[in-house]
């Protein structure tokens, strides 16, 4: 059930702790399972806790005065989730890919975070704008064939 | 998230994770996940009742196999479901760590 008729926008804001992630998913569980598909509701998931949790961990470490900003809100059959916060500047979209691994020995641990919310968002852009990262994610719900053909 | 341990033939041990294995569920199962991946040479890591999987859950997955490649053993995992398989995909897991979707076919790769 992809209909979203009374779907509102919503916003969270998160400290800088990595407890904080917990409360994040609570949110999006409370409000994903309406409205939105089983793959979006995941997709949504995902990249939320690894933009969140990169900022957490890298923009604004051990500094108590950083704010998380989350904003969702519906255009049409796409989601837009906005992610801003005050740390220092982090452009996700400037992440170089990871290398391909063909062995474990070789296999580099992380750095897998920003690939995923590439591959599982239809689009990601970033700004820094008045002092804030500003990275906006978008999740478009797949056609279902009436939808195509009507 | 919940960690279990089961014993199996043939020296296999098999960890049966529950739950959200996000950041949260990730940090807490990482020091008994850690534990028996220092006690135990094969390993069957079965995620079909994990329901999400983010980078750092990838990140202990990845640490645990390196270390048991590194003595000569074996780390697989088990029944991942839909988005779970395909977040390991995307990681590049699934050329590192062999999936599979029965026991039978784990224990073989496990004991080959």
């Amino acid at each position: 059930m992809t209909r979203m008729s009374s779907w509102e926008a919503r916003r969270l804001v998160l400290r800088n702790d990595l407890t904080e992630l917990q409360r994040l998913a609570g949110w999006i569980e409370g409000w994903a399972q309406r409205g939105v598909s089983a793959d979006v509701s995941f997709a949504i998931q995902l990249c939320l806790e690894e933009a969140v949790a990169n900022v957490i961990m890298y923009a604004g470490a051990k500094d108590s005065r950083l704010v998380i900003a989350v904003d969702v809100e519906r255009n049409g059959t796409t989601l837009v989730a906005r992610i801003e916060d005050n740390g220092r500047h982090f452009d996700p979209t400037q992440v170089p890919p990871p290398s391909v691994a063909t062995s474990l020995e070789e296999a580099k641990v992380g750095d897998v975070g920003i690939q995923l919310i590439r591959s599982f968002a239809s689009g990601m852009d970033y700004e820094r704008r008045d002092g804030c990262n500003r990275l906006t994610l978008r999740f478009t719900e797949p056609q279902t064939a009436s939808q195509r053909s009507g | 998230m919940d960690i279990a341990v089961e014993e199996l033939a043939a020296g296999i041990t098999k960890v049966v994770l529950r739950g959200r294995f996000d950041t949260t569920g990730a940090v807490l199962v990482e020091l008994p996940f850690n534990k028996i991946i220092t006690e135990k040479s094969r390993i069957m890591v079965d995620l079909s009742a994990v329901s999400f999987l983010a980078s750092y859950a990838i990140r202990v997955l990845l640490v645990g196999a390196k270390i048991i490649d590194g003595r000569g053993g074996k780390l697989v995992i088990l029944c991942p479901d839909n988005n779970v398989a395909k977040v390991l995909r995307t990681a590049g897991m699934d050329a590192l760590i062999p999936v599979l979707q029965t026991e039978s076919a784990a224990t073989a790769v496990l004991t080959s």
